[in-house]
Order: structure tokens, then sequence, then C-alpha cells
């Protein structure tokens, strides 16, 4: 590792934590300040002004709030959001029971995703200025421009309710939850894989069609349009210039030599686009009643469930900043540009 | 020496006698097809904001009346009047004034009678419908179209009296019976407010803050930068989902719940240009003649940002559409006495599966129609005003 790309990681990690520490604290703020007084929230009317007193001493919510505020970040630090309030279990624990379920969506939507864009990016970029490329630029806008529940919505009437070929909602059908020792990595598809539990397997891959699609199929709007502008720009360089001119083969220049070497900046972008995907997520489990944490956040704001909504959401802040991190770190890798 | 020189300057390349419709046509001849994609986007665009304005004349009823009876199909709705024959019919609606006129409860009768001034009795079914025409209890009763000739075939002694009556819901109503075409013409109202609220709130804070940190560099930029880039790689749904959870329901609590996910994409957008815009001659030249920092801010950096500004502006407004349906669907939109795609289509989810397909379908398209509308405008536009930005 060259002393370059190491002072890269480093200043790069670096930068992640006082990223996160920005997110935990709007967070906390977000939802400690504005409501009030959560103790009032979660017990509802008819709380004895005792009752009401000794939940905020067990909750912490009696003492002043740059102590609350500490409290919370230490907490954090160690991976402990506190106690959910409605179900008075670590709200680590709840994140537990539903991550599986969104990793999974995201997995396979993503799958989706970079299959279509990629493809089309790559076709609309060879096929530049003509018909074939503003079709693609157009119908990419639209897809875009898709609220991701309606597409949802609209494919469980056309697919499930009319045509009846597909479930509409959750990950498996009634019964067929795989028992706690069949369990490994709470990914279905994958543990069926693991236990050659064929039957499970396909009814989890048939769950997963519908919902996979309606979020791969928005974000392969966005996608097909970076696709597209990053072969541009491969396009315009001038070793392609040069194998044109010794007469290689117009479609092997662009899907073998463009192609390859606009893969970093793509697979770049993937990474970025992991936020748009969990917020994709969050209306995608919403439309399909599946399992994940965007219904958990969903479902906890009903129960105005303040810990637990905000543990999810920081949750989802680690992720994000994770995921770029990695993908940032691995482009320095593939990339020796790119210092800082 | 003048009368020898020849006229060797072309005509002029756009015409300043002719007027701004007219100017717009000629652009189609420089711009290609990135003009008629901003055209588009453009007479998209337009003929929402005359639906907006024009709602009250538009909407055949109150968004938030039940006007006829729940799940009535696309199209369906009218009502055929029925009599006891041998009480000499009467042939059209205007002859049935002094007429004691049976309507169904939540149905499209009562309003129709109540509109014809008419003295009524109400009955809860159509059951009970038939039985107080048959008992003599009213001399007319309205029924609804499909079910006529099956009413005429149980009771032979009835004759029909007018038919195709009342209105037709040319895109049905919902569960409560609720003109679904009057909806969507007033939630326009609705969504287009609240984006538009949005994005206006997130250009006020994101552009000054943009402005500041790329004009004064150093530690403000360094610090503006971090919390805005913070924000702008969080999944901006869920901070919207945060606030709005803690605001409460409202059109304003709802356009800055959005608003803040824009403002880093305009504080980003408007740093970068300050950045090198603040290297060019002019700046330089501005400043070497005496002109101090906030006049050179204004005066020179200002307005070489607003063309890029227009296209986030556009991408905004698309996407804070779409954002405000998203939490309008999970719950946490308007109050319910605004009509709402968003709210429409959550409602409809419920009644999927029984096959009301018309409940979430046009709300559905009218939000993707408008979302893609500011979408191919600022596309389009992004390419007229500056080629480089979108490849």
């Amino acid at each position: 590792m060259s002393p370059g790309l190491r002072r890269y990681i480093v200043v790069r990690i670096l930068l992640t934590i006082p990223m996160l520490l920005i997110l935990v604290t709007v967070v906390f703020f977000v939802l400690r300040v504005i409501p009030g007084d959560p103790a009032l929230a979660i017990m509802r009317e008819g709380a004895s002004e005792e009752q009401l007193a000794s939940f905020r001493a067990a909750t912490g919510l009696d003492q002043p709030l740059h102590i609350q505020y500490l409290r919370y970040i230490s907490g954090v630090i160690r991976l402990d959001f506190g106690e959910a309030m409605k179900r008075s279990i670590p709200v680590t624990e709840e994140i537990k029971t539903f991550f599986p379920a969104t990793v999974e969506l995201a997995m396979y939507s993503m799958l989706v995703t970079t299959t279509v864009g990629i493809f089309f990016g790559a076709y609309a970029a060879h096929r530049r200025k003509t018909a074939a490329d503003y079709g693609i630029r157009i119908s990419s806008i639209i897809l875009y421009s898709l609220p991701i529940f309606w597409l949802g919505l609209m494919l469980q009437m056309i697919f499930g309710a009319q045509l009846g070929w597909l479930p509409v909602s959750g990950r498996l059908s009634a019964g067929m939850t795989p028992s706690p020792e069949e369990t490994i990595t709470g990914l279905y598809t994958i543990d069926a894989v693991l236990t050659r539990n064929w039957v499970l397997l396909k009814d989890a891959l048939l769950h997963l069609i519908l919902p996979c699609l309606t979020l791969g199929l928005v974000l392969a709007g966005i996608f097909t349009r970076l696709t597209r502008a990053n072969m541009l720009d491969v396009l315009e360089q001038d070793y392609i210039t040069a194998g044109r001119a010794r007469g290689i083969w117009e479609r092997v220049l662009v899907y073998r030599h463009g192609l390859r070497n606009a893969a970093i900046p793509i697979v770049t972008l993937l990474g970025l686009q992991v936020a748009l995907l969990l917020a994709g997520a969050i209306l995608t489990e919403t439309t399909f009643s599946w399992p994940g944490l965007g219904r958990l956040v969903v479902q906890r704001i009903y129960d105005r469930d303040f810990t637990t909504l905000q543990g999810t959401i920081i949750f989802f802040a680690m992720i994000v900043a994770g995921v770029s991190l990695i993908v940032d770190v691995l482009y320095g890798f593939l990339d020796p540009r790119i210092r800082y | 020496m003048s009368e020898t020189t020849p006229d060797i300057s072309p005509a002029p390349l756009v015409d300043d006698d002719i007027g701004f419709v007219r100017r717009i046509w000629r652009g189609r001849i420089w711009y290609g097809t990135e003009w008629y994609i901003t055209v588009a986007g453009g007479l998209i665009l337009l003929s929402i904001t005359l639906m907006t304005i024009m709602a009250p004349v538009l909407a055949p009823h109150d968004p938030n009346d039940f006007v006829g009876a729940p799940f009535t199909p696309p199209g369906g709705g009218p009502q055929a009047l029925v009599a006891r024959s041998g009480e000499s019919p009467v042939a059209s609606a205007n002859e049935i004034t002094d007429e004691l006129i049976g309507v169904q409860r939540n149905q499209n009768g009562v309003n129709l009678a109540k509109e014809m001034e008419l003295e009524r009795e109400r009955y809860q079914n159509q059951d009970e419908l038939i039985a107080g025409l048959q008992n003599e209890e009213v001399d007319l009763v309205f029924i609804d179209q499909n079910l006529v000739p099956e009413v005429l075939e149980a009771n032979p002694n009835f004759d029909v009296v007018n038919e195709n009556l009342g209105r037709i819901y040319r895109l049905g109503t919902d569960n409560l019976g609720r003109d679904i075409t009057s909806r969507i013409i007033w939630g326009a109202r609705t969504i287009l407010g609240v984006a538009l609220a949005s994005a206006l709130l997130s250009s006020l804070i994101g552009i000054p803050l943009g402005l500041i940190s790329g004009f004064v560099g150093g530690k403000v930029d360094r610090t503006l930068s971090l919390i805005m880039d913070s924000i702008y790689s969080f999944p901006g749904l869920l901070l919207a989902i945060a606030l709005a959870a803690m605001l409460g329901p409202g059109l304003i609590n709802v356009a800055v719940a959005i608003s803040v996910i824009y403002i880093p994409t305009f504080f980003r957008v408007v740093r970068g240009q300050v950045l090198s815009i603040k290297e060019s001659l002019y700046v330089d030249a501005a400043r070497s003649l005496g002109a101090k920092s906030p006049n050179i801010l204004r005066r020179y950096i200002f307005p070489n940002v607003i063309p890029s500004v227009t296209v986030v502006f556009s991408f905004n407004i698309a996407d804070a559409i779409i954002t405000a349906a998203g939490l309008a669907f999970i719950g946490l939109g308007l109050p319910p006495d605004i009509p709402d795609w968003g709210y429409d289509l959550s409602k409809g989810h419920s009644f999927l599966v029984a096959g009301q397909w018309w409940m979430i379908t046009f709300p559905g398209i009218m939000i993707t129609l408008v979302a893609a509308g500011f979408s191919l405008f600022g596309e389009g536009l992004s390419e007229i005003l500056n080629p480089r930005l979108v490849k």
C-alpha cells in the first residue's frame, strides 16, 4: 500500500465520523425537541402524573437535554440505541429482526437496476442522438417520475389481483416461515439454497419478483442516465478514436473497450445509490407489506415509539456512510489518480 | 465611402421584433430535440397550472362532498326515475316538481333531488326504496340505471319515467362516494402548492448559503460543506418522514419537512458555480476597480448562478411532488379534508384486491405526469442553458 493510498483511506475514514455525528445530532434533536414530551406521547392521555414521572425516570427523559444527548451518543458508539419504548426490548434487537428482509429486497432490486440500467445506458450512449437514444432518455425520465408506491400498486393490481400470477404481500406464503435452526443468514433465498429447501426457495423468489421489479425499475431510470453520461465520456476518449481508426468493429469498441473502462465510475455511482435504494425501500415495503426496516419505521411512527424510530434512522445513516466509505476506498485502490 | 461598402453583416439570428411565443417557436431550429423535450415539459406544466387556476370552474363537484354511490366505476352513475304505471308518468325532469321522490341514503339521487328542490323521502337501501314505491309512500324513485331491467322484471307494474338522469362520474367515485374527477382537479392545487412552497424554501436557504460558502471559503466553507454533504448523503425521505411525523399534518409542515432534503442540492450547485465564477476575469476586474464583496456577489456572481438554479429548481419540484405523495401514502400528509393525490392512493390501496382499479389508477397517472413534466422541462432546459451540464 503506497503512502498516498494509506493517507487517502485514513482521511476518508476520519471524514465519516463527523458526518455521522452531524446526522445523529440532527436526528436526535428533530425527534426530541420538536414533539414536546415523548412521555405524554407514548403514555397517551389518562396517565397520572406519577406514571409519567416514573416513565421519564426509567427512560432518562427527566435529565437535561444535553445529558440525554451525551448519553445517547455514547450509546450509539457502542451500537446501543437504547430500549424500544413500545415493547421494552433493545432497539438493536428490533433492527436485527427486520434488517434481513430489507437486505434481501435491496440486493435483488439492485440486480434489476444494474441489468436494466447498464444495458440501456450503454445502448443509448452507443446510439447517441438517434431515436433509440431519445426514447431511452425520455423513458428513463418517466420511470424516475413514477411514484415508487404507485408502480407497486399497479403491478400488484395487474399481476396479483387481476391475473393472480404472483403473490402481492409478505416475504413468504403463510406457514412457510423456516424454523430458527433453518435460519442462517435471515435472507430466505440464501438460507433455502444452504439448507437445500427448494420449495422455500421458489416461494421466496415468487414473493420477491414484484417488490424487486418495483424498486429496481424506478432506480433503473436514474441509473440509465448515469451509465449513459459515463459511457459518453469514455467514448470521447482518444483510445476509442484510435481503435476506430484501426478499424475495430464499433460494437466491440463500445461494449468491450468502452464499457469496461466506464465500469469503475459506474460501480461507484451504484454505491451512491444506496441512499436512494433505502428511501425507495421504505415505500416499497409499505406497499408490499414487506417486513423490513422501512416498514418498522412507518409502524413505529404510528406507535409514537421515538427510540426505535431514532435508532432505525441512525442505523440507516450508518449503512449509507459505511457503503459510501467502502466504495470510495475501493475506488482509491482501483484508480491511483484519486487521492486527497 | 459608406455607400461602396457592401453590407456583409448577416441577417440577425433572432428577430427582435417578433413576439415572445414566436421567438420560442423559432428556438426549435437552434436547439433541435432538446427544444421539443423542454416544450413538451412546458406544455404539461402549462396545462396543469391552468387546471390549478380553473379548479373551481372545471371540477364538477366539491372534492369533499359525498356526491354519488361509493365505488361507482368510471363513466357510471346515471340514474333512472321509476314510477308506478297508471300514475301518468311524467316525461322530463322539469315536470316532476310536485312529486314525492324516494331516494336512497348516500346515493346520487339524494343530491339530484336536492338540486331539483324536490320533496323527498329517504330509504336505507334499494329494497326499501322499491317497497316505498309499491306502498304508495312516494310517487317516484331514483334507481341506478344498471339495475333498471332487474327492477322492472321483478315489478311489472313499474314504468321507467326518465333514463340517463343525473350525472356521470367520468373517473368514478371513491369508497365514500366522492367524485374522483373533482378530487384530481383540486388535488393538483394541493400538490403544486406543497411542491412550490418547499422548493422556494429550499432555494431561499440553499442559495445564500452556497453563495457565502463558495465566496468566503476557508473554515466557513468547510463546516457548511460538511453539514450539507451529511444531509445530502442521507436518504432524504427518512428525514422528511421524521420531520413530518414531528410537525404533524398541515400544508406548511409538509412543505418544511420536504424542503430540508433539497437545501443541500441548491447549496452544492451554487457553491460549485461560485467557485469557478470567482476566478473569472470580470470578477478580478470589478475587484481591481474597487467593488466591495457584497456588490461583487450580488451583481457579478449571483446573475451567473441563475441558469443552473433554474434547472435545479425544476428538478426539485419534480422530486418534491413524488416525495409529498410518498409522505401522504405513508399517512404523514395533509389533513384529510384537503384533496391530495397521495392520500387518495393510500385509500385506494385497501380496495385494490376487490377490483376497484379506478381509485388508484388516476391519481397515480397525475403524479407521474406532473413530475415528468417538471423533469422533462428541467432536462431540456439544462441542455439548452448549459450544454455541458447534462450529456
